[in-house]
């Protein structure tokens, strides 16, 4: 199925849930924060939310920066 | 210096007075290497998307959080609602409930809107954030986000990138006279000097990124704003002469050689 994730589309197995969504791009749920269609998923709900196509995901995490 | 002296904001205490940033380096081992040098215990990060290709280093790699307290900033939104989301976005990464709060009005200046800075800093306030704000140098607006329940306050010195230094100093001198938080100078440090004439001052800290990774030799200097901040610190607590137009001999006027 296909999702929106940080803008981008992706293919994602059918019926994944975030957890898995996560183990696919290795990103690790410890060092990042996550809105599904402008709600933000608490970590530990990760493994009971499941995605359906078009659902529209933000990851966030910190990267270097400041004022730019 | 007495022991006691370290820097405290919403029930912490920290010994360096250097607050530090992590944009702009040449690449993360410089980064690692001035953050080391720098003595800092408080980083700054930004708050975005992660990177999709997995082939790019991140950042978080290169941070040793059991050392540092990560300060997410909420750079790049330009209104209170795009910094509300951010700073609850970066909360939620569960690894600081921080937040440099950064509204900014113009593009060119970078300075801040603190129409919107102080809307933000009122909500988040109340979300339970600890938020430190940057401001300008106004006495105002610094007692209205000490008022609105800022852990700290932290006007400009100049334009962010600047360089400039310390641009105001009396008006940054009348906000330490009144405020009761911590003063930060945050943005226009490009020299050593620089941020010890902010200490000297009586400020509570300094914070900066570009004048230590912007250098061309950002270890070096992160190194120098560390004694900078120290001697500037010290002087301050020293209690300086007076400045006079005229000299005080230092040397008595009797038993001079005829």
């Amino acid at each position: 199925m296909e999702l929106i994730v940080n803008g981008k589309r992706l293919e994602v197995t059918e019926g994944a849930t975030l957890t898995v969504l996560l183990n696919e791009l290795n990103i690790n749920p410890l060092r990042v924060a996550v809105q599904l269609n402008l709600e933000i998923v608490k970590r530990e709900r990760y493994e009971n939310t499941v995605l359906k196509p078009g659902d529209r995901l933000e990851i966030i995490t910190f990267m270097a920066g400041g004022a730019e | 210096m007495e022991k006691s002296d370290v820097l405290t904001f919403a029930g912490r205490q920290f010994r360096s007075r250097l607050i530090v940033g992590t944009g702009k380096y040449p690449d993360y081992l410089s980064m690692q290497r001035a953050h080391d040098a720098s003595g800092a215990e408080i980083v700054t990060v930004a708050v975005r998307r992660v990177n999709l290709d997995r082939t790019q280093e991140s950042l978080l790699d290169h941070i040793d959080t059991k050392r540092y307290t990560l300060l997410p900033n909420t750079a790049g939104c330009y209104t209170a609602e795009e910094a509300i989301k951010t700073a609850i976005l970066a909360r939620e990464v569960g690894l600081s409930d921080l937040v440099k709060l950064e509204v900014i009005g113009d593009q060119r200046t970078l300075f801040p809107d603190n129409e919107e800075l102080l809307k933000a800093t009122r909500v988040l306030v109340k979300e339970g954030f600890v938020v430190l704000p940057y401001t300008n140098d106004d006495p105002v607006m610094a007692k209205k986000l000490e008022d609105a329940g800022a852990a700290a306050v932290m006007p400009l010195g100049a334009p962010i990138g600047s360089g400039l230094g310390i641009r105001n100093p009396y008006n940054i001198k009348i906000i330490l006279e009144t405020a009761r938080v911590p003063v930060i100078v945050d943005a226009g440090v490009g020299t050593a000097s620089d941020a010890a004439i902010a200490m000297e001052l009586g400020c509570d800290g300094v914070l900066m990124n570009t004048g230590i990774a912007g250098a061309k030799d950002p270890v070096a200097m992160a190194e120098a704003m560390r004694h900078a901040v120290l001697a500037g610190r010290l002087a301050y607590l020293a209690g300086r002469i007076p400045k006079k137009l005229y000299a005080t001999a230092s040397s008595p006027l009797e038993g001079v050689i005829d």
